[in-house]
């Protein structure tokens, strides 16, 4: 598993990715093409996805996600060391820091 | 610029009216719509107004008024009780944007609707929907103070079209001149809340401040994180509504007077703006555990569960060299620093093993 701040991306084996998963549409590319995991709204920089590929969210903007990337990949962030990707399926999971009564979600 | 490479998309989208159609479909315009501060253009806002009348097949109002805050719109509606004629705002929101929605649902199915949702408008009908009912909340607050008052004011505000803040749907639902949300979409880009009536419009100018967390949640602790031109303003920390007055007390805090706070949530804000690390070095606090994911701190606090902290240290270098050292809640039943860095990505201690960490 790889951890690049706020995002943790856990390998998925091919047995375990949900059949509606292999069938649903990735969510868009942005602006400059990568698939973008987290971004933060404040500083706008975001934990990308560079290369070939597909986003599959799971539930809700903060939700985890599963991410196929067929040839690997490279995830990048305007503040962290790039992190390559080796080919396959991940599920793509954002820290969060409890909160008496709810559960809130890190944003770096 | 915050949002660096998309500022020159984003003013050219705001001037031309239609953020949505110029970003592609991209629902960035949208989100700066709707986070969007001071004055806007009364005129484009008016000729938006006339334009959604034309499109709902109503006659055009006889008065514009302009307010500069939606306490101050609800304040002149009360005192035009009788005179405004009924409100249009179905006819004139609900009715095109349900319209437009079948439309969009029929063409794309249930599925492709969805994911059409999820890649527009979701994410800011998220953070957006808050602050509304936060709006609402205090303007009930400050305009009735009796409860009998609190109905009517209610009834009022579901009176309004939210202006800028109808940005989620309107990135979701293409608001272009065949869609009758063209007006709407005009009215978003200069204006907050207005209010639609036979006779007269009321519109209220957006916030001059706002101030938002990562989460999207108000957020400032040296004042108001939402205010309007006359003064109406909302204090929050980190989402959590705070008297202003309080927030003035945050920087004479002292370890004594966070454990004398009676309220558990302010005495969280205090805690949170003091510095748990500060806290815990001023009293005196032993670490639980420490293991080579971080250190798990804890502190007792009389009539409330536990804080349960892990400190743990940034793996990407800041620019001077040094490593960010942070600090997470987790539950208070957390009994290893591993444990509690495993429980903020959603594992179990054991299967929590990062290859690669930057």
């Amino acid at each position: 598993m790889y951890r690049q701040g706020d995002v943790l991306i856990v390998p998925l084996a091919a047995e375990a990715v949900p059949a509606d998963a292999l069938e649903a549409e990735s969510e868009p590319r942005d602006g400059r093409g990568r698939l973008v995991l987290a971004l933060g709204e404040v500083t706008g920089h975001a934990h990308a996805v560079v290369g070939p590929g597909r986003l599959i969210r799971e539930g809700g903007a903060f939700g985890p996600a599963l991410l196929h990337v067929p040839d690997g990949a490279r995830v990048v962030h305007e503040e962290h060391a790039v992190i390559p990707l080796p080919r396959g399926w991940y599920r793509v999971v954002r820290q969060r820091e409890y909160v008496p009564g709810s559960v809130r979600v890190v944003a770096d | 610029m915050r949002h660096g490479d998309h500022g020159d998309l984003l003013g050219g989208d705001a001037s031309r009216g239609r953020p949505g159609a110029e970003a592609g479909g991209e629902p960035t315009g949208w989100r700066s719509v709707a986070a969007a501060t001071g004055p806007g253009a009364r005129d484009a806002a008016e000729a938006g107004v006339r334009l959604a009348y034309r499109r709902a097949g109503l006659a055009e109002p006889e008065r514009l008024r302009w307010v500069d805050s939606p306490l101050a719109a609800v304040r002149l509606l009360r005192e035009e009780a009788g005179r405004t004629g009924a409100s249009v705002r179905r006819a004139l929101r609900d009715e095109p944007l349900a319209a437009q929605r079948e439309l969009m649902h029929d063409r794309l199915g249930p599925t492709g609707w969805s994911t059409h949702w999820r890649a527009t408008g979701a994410d800011l009908w998220e953070t957006t929907a808050p602050l509304v009912e936060r709006i609402r909340s205090a303007v009930i607050a400050a305009s009735a103070p009796r409860p009998r008052d609190e109905a009517a004011i209610r009834v009022l505000l579901l009176d309004a079209v939210l202006g800028q803040h109808e940005a989620a749907w309107l990135s979701a639902l293409d608001p272009g001149p065949g869609s009758g949300l063209d007006g709407l979409a005009v009215v978003a880009n200069s204006a907050g809340w207005w209010w639609p009536y036979e006779n007269v419009v009321v519109l209220s100018e957006r916030p001059v401040e706002l101030w938002r967390d990562e989460a999207g949640r108000l957020d400032r602790s040296d004042g108001p994180a939402l205010a309007y031109p006359d003064g109406f303003a909302l204090h929050a920390w980190r989402g959590l509504p705070v008297p202003g007055e309080f927030l003035k007390r945050l920087d004479t805090l002292t370890p004594a007077l966070i454990r004398e706070e009676e309220n558990a949530e302010l005495r969280r804000v205090m805690l949170e703006h003091y510095g748990y690390d500060r806290y815990l070095t001023e009293s005196g606090a032993e670490p639980v555990h420490r293991d080579e994911t971080g250190v798990l701190w804890r502190i007792a606090l009389p009539g409330d569960e536990d804080v349960a902290m892990v400190e743990v240290v940034n793996s990407t270098p800041e620019p001077d060299g040094t490593n960010r050292t942070y600090w997470l809640r987790v539950p208070p039943r957390t009994r290893t620093a591993r444990e509690g860095v495993a429980w903020t990505f959603g594992l179990e201690a054991d299967t929590y093993a990062p290859l690669r960490q930057t």
